[in-house]
């Protein structure tokens, strides 16, 4: 029958999707806005974009090299946009805004062209002739005296943005070409974007090779290269280290057991709980997100200390049988437990932790059931583990000294819970990178590249909801208003709309009927010039191409293909579920008060401002309430459980003070070894317990007069190592997940056995010794 | 959810767009004859170099051909080594432009108005006005990446005839000449490749 069910998980595994989606670890159901956020997070324009850099040559060489990647990238369907700065590619984008102005411009306005608006338009023309701006707008005067192409120029128009050196982006010391490209894939689209990095690096050495440029390095970042990036390096980090671990547990184990047979036994429930847990994550959610895996990988530590219990318990000449009779009781209390600890995780309402629950439920429960029915069976009889005898006797001596510690633990302990009460929330880390399985060194290029590239950090902007896309660009026009009174106020530096690059039909109907016939126009026109110094009929071509702009039809989404107005434009109005999004980010706020005031007026019609800062930090510490408030009801249930299956309070402390004595040296070490708590912190402590109450429970009072002292301290040292062992070589992983589960589990499970060992392990070994 | 180097890029494209609808007209020019014996560039534009600073009125008269007058302006010009130049326009209407370094700003106080202009985001402007803040700071390297610059006369009364080297800021300027005598400069005449053309004459400097 186990057979069997191995086979069907093996089924399940083979026909398994595996993910790395970090939003996976975001909450399922939060606000809109914040929904908002991590759709786009997950494949908004953000998550397309890839900032590459070149170094390490001179710097004519880097930007030849710039130019052949970017020439390069430009062909390559993969990528939707290439900016590194060079100008003339992008030429069609000035022509775009010439021919269309007067329904892009939200200047266009019946007053506009009345003869005082065209006097002022006319007078200010004049000036900007005085100016050396004449060499720029003189040619275009005849055409566009109002100015409209200049307008749209100046709202396009930023502060920022990167330095170049000749046509080519730099970063500000000159050492580094930049270029940005945006994938067509969306960010969550591992395959297509390890693909179109794959494509950057070939295009990047063929411009090398073509420049001659050998020292040339490339740097990419951007949330697509991380994603592929922790993809692979969970994966590798994963296999590496659980291979690691595995190896020197065997090594251990095997100098233990001094039977290959045995060490081979002592993995089988462990190789059975990993199959079922991610059978049965595959089965619940459909994928197996790739922590959950790496966390599967340091299930070892717990499932292979059910046989340890077992083969070290079992005394020379008496069958396993008779072993697993006196340890059942307390191993079945130690499994109830843990899954007790991961059942909080598995109703936490996120995904993420959820498969964590799951996973680790079913491999537990598995493990101990193979334990339980299947290895006795498998165990060769008269087996039994001799270092027991030079083991235990050493062990029990240390355990009767350890009695001496008792006091001075005891208040080393309420010290530092003392200390990490005043600690207050600074030890946790508030801010959702904190998640990221990023490394730190992949942060900090990416932030160089992207301070180097003047990138603005948009913190604020106002959201518009609309049923359609027409709904949404009217509200933002109306927004807009508000905005543009709010920026002459001082209120904001500025802001960018979607309305900016395809204003609503109904907006570009309205200015169409601002503009006056041609008559009319020829006639204010001439009145507006008198007494100026204009060439009669300069203007004719103005008169023209407004009449012309007229009859235009509207312009909608499609005409705006091949600029870059039509990226801006994706950025900011997005579809989601049969909702429009319009973003109008925000620049330069000084009074956010007043911003409220007026942005709340708009709240009927779905419009929210969003302080993407404030955003994602409530959304991470609302997360990281949750999940601590799930901690909790975890250990609440454990403390109850324990409290029912021991029927005594004396007992139950007995199990409970060296697991919390242990919990909270174990943070404090952390805490003061630099390390910012998160939330994987918290699920590794949950395993702490987990771990922590098997010994508890066999050191304690009961359980141990109803054992053979020898075997149970030895199979709990065995036990002890191999999970330290384990967890301490994923502690050295690189991926920040995996390295917060294996330190914490390490240091914790050796402090809750020195601590049982020490605050309940007393008793018996006085009567016994 | 913005990237401001996207935005940033189509500003330039579009100015480079009006730069190239400018150039549709024009071609260029060239004019050379040999400076006096005993004299050079590199001698001029060292003399220049050790001016430290200097103020001086100017009369601009503007030949646009959408007017049907010369546009004319008065000012003061003020210079300190190496790198800032400040334009005072004071008629028609008081206009001032100061260029440090990369920055120019325009303040315009009847309209309560004042930007600031990278000059590396325009690369036009960027080189016109290199020739005459090079040429002031006697900076021979800066004015021969732009131009190809070639003098004419003697230390008493020269002339400096610069052509631009790049192709797309001959579509806009065909030839900026420069006269002066000695470390002094009293002419800047501007030709537009659409024909339209600025003299400015600058007058009594006192340092």
């Amino acid at each position: 029958m186990w057979l069997a069910l191995v086979a069907a998980c093996i089924f399940v595994i083979a026909r398994t999707q595996f993910s790395t989606d970090l939003a996976a670890f975001l909450p399922r159901s939060p606000t809109p806005a914040q929904q908002m956020l991590v759709d786009e997070l997950r494949d908004g324009v953000v998550s397309r974009l890839t900032l590459v850099g070149i170094e390490g040559a001179p710097q004519d060489r880097l930007a030849a090299v710039s130019r052949g990647l970017a020439a390069r990238l430009e062909h390559d369907a993969r990528f939707a946009h290439v900016a590194n700065g060079a100008q003339d590619r992008l030429r069609v984008d000035g022509e775009f805004l010439l021919r269309n102005r007067y329904l892009l411009s939200g200047a266009v306005a019946p007053e506009r062209f009345s003869v005082t608006g065209l006097r002022a338009a006319l007078e200010r023309q004049l000036d900007l002739l005085g100016s050396p701006a004449s060499m720029l707008v003189g040619p275009l005067l005849p055409r566009d005296p109002t100015g409209e192409f200049l307008r749209l120029l100046e709202q396009l128009r930023e502060e920022g943005g990167p330095d170049k050196r000749g046509d080519v982006w730099f970063s500000r010391d000159g050492s580094r070409a930049l270029l940005l490209a945006q994938t067509r894939a969306p960010g969550f689209d591992l395959d297509a974007q390890e693909q179109a990095h794959a494509a950057i690096r070939t295009a990047f050495e063929q411009a090398v090779h073509e420049q001659r440029a050998d020292s040339a390095r490339l740097l990419v970042s951007g949330p697509g290269v991380f994603a592929v990036r922790s993809r692979a390096g969970i994966k590798q980090d994963a296999l590496r280290f659980s291979l690691i671990a595995t190896v020197l547990v065997s090594a251990g184990l095997l100098i233990a057991y001094r039977s290959v047979r045995v060490l081979a036994l002592t993995l089988v429930p462990v190789a059975s709980g990993v199959l079922a847990g991610i059978a049965a994550v595959s089965l619940g959610f459909g994928s197996v997100h790739g922590v959950t895996l790496g966390f599967g990988a340091t299930l070892i530590g717990e499932a292979v200390d059910y046989a340890i219990y077992l083969f070290t318990n079992t005394a020379p000449g008496s069958p396993p049988q008779a072993a697993l009779k006196r340890i059942w009781p307390t191993l079945r209390l130690g499994v109830l437990t843990s899954v007790l600890g991961c059942a909080a995780m598995l109703f936490s309402g996120f995904p993420g932790l959820a498969q964590l629950g799951l996973f680790s439920i079913a491999g537990l429960v598995t493990a101990a059931a193979v334990t339980r029915w299947v290895l006795p069976e498998l165990v060769p009889r008269g087996y039994s583990v001799r270092a027991v005898g030079t083991l235990a006797p050493v062990l029990l001596r240390l355990i009767a000294r350890g009695r001496a510690l008792r006091v001075p633990l005891i208040g080393i302990v309420l010290v530092l819970a003392v200390w990490l009460t005043l600690q207050g929330a600074t030890p946790w880390n508030d801010d959702l990178s904190g998640l990221s399985p990023v490394s730190a060194s992949d942060q900090r290029m990416d932030e160089a590249l992207r301070s180097d590239l003047g990138a603005p950090d948009v913190r604020q902007l106002v959201v518009v909801t609309g049923d359609s896309e027409q709904a949404a660009l009217e509200t933002a026009e109306r927004v807009g208003v508000v905005l543009a009174g709010l920026q002459s106020a001082g209120v904001l530096a500025g802001y960018d709309s979607p309305a900016h690059y395809l204003p609503s039909v109904a907006a570009q109907r309205a200015r169409q009927r601002a503009i006056p016939d041609a008559e009319k126009l020829r006639r204010d026109l001439a009145k507006a010039a008198e007494g100026l110094p204009f060439r009669a009929g300069v203007f004719t071509p103005f008169v023209e191409e407004a009449q012309a702009a007229k009859r235009q039809p509207a312009l909608v989404r499609a005409d705006l293909q091949g600029t870059a107005l039509a990226l801006k434009l994706e950025a900011l109005l997005v579809q989601r579920r049969a909702q429009w999004f319009a973003m109008l980010p925000l620049r330069g706020v000084t009074d956010t008060v007043a911003l409220e005031q007026q942005i709340e007026r708009f709240g009927p019609q779905g419009v929210v401002l969003l302080d993407l800062k404030r955003e994602s930090d409530a959304l991470y510490q609302g997360y990281l309430a949750r999940v601590l408030q799930f901690a909790l009801f975890g250990a609440a249930a454990i403390v109850l459980l324990l409290a029912a299956a021991l029927r005594s309070l004396r007992r139950s402390w007995e199990v409970l003070a060296p697991l919390t004595a242990a919990v909270i040296v174990t943070v404090a070490i952390l805490i003061a070894g630099g390390d910012r708590l998160n939330i994987f912190h918290v699920v590794a402590l949950l395993l702490v317990i987990g771990v922590g109450s098997n010994y508890t429970l066999f050191f304690e009072r009961r359980n141990m007069a109803n054992a053979i002292p020898e075997r149970t301290v030895t199979s709990l040292l065995l036990c002890n190592l191999s999970t330290v062992i384990g967890f301490g070589v994923i502690g050295f992983a690189s991926t920040p997940v995996l390295s917060a589960i294996g330190s914490t589990v390490a240091i914790g499970a050796f402090l809750s056995l020195v601590f049982a060992a020490i605050l309940t392990g007393r008793s018996e070994t006085k009567e016994k010794s | 959810m913005t990237s401001g180097p996207i935005r940033r890029h189509r500003a330039e494209a579009a100015v480079a767009a009006l730069i190239f609808i400018a150039g549709l007209l024009g071609g260029a020019c060239s004019w050379a004859q040999e400076p006096a014996a005993g004299w050079s560039l590199e001698k001029l534009m060292r003399d220049l170099s050790q001016v430290r600073s200097s103020k001086a009125r100017f009369v601009e008269r503007k030949y646009l051909k959408v007017l049907n007058a010369p546009l004319e302006l008065r000012g003061t010009l003020t210079y300190s080594a190496p790198g800032r130049l400040e334009k005072r326009t004071h008629s028609p209407r008081p206009e001032t432009l100061t260029l440090d370094g990369d920055k120019l700003t325009i303040e315009n106080p009847a309209r309560r108005e004042s930007r600031s202009l990278r000059l590396q985001d325009y690369p036009v402007l960027r080189a016109f006005v290199e020739s005459i803040r090079s040429t002031l700071s006697g900076d021979i390297q800066a004015l021969e990446r732009f131009y190809r610059v070639d003098l004419e006369g003697g230390p008493a009364q020269w002339r400096l005839y610069l052509v631009p080297r790049d192709k797309e800021m001959r579509t806009v300027i065909s030839l900026i000449r420069i006269g002066g005598s000695r470390d002094r400069v009293d002419l800047i005449e501007v030709h537009e490749a659409n024909g339209d053309r600025s003299v400015m004459r600058v007058y009594g400097e006192d340092r």
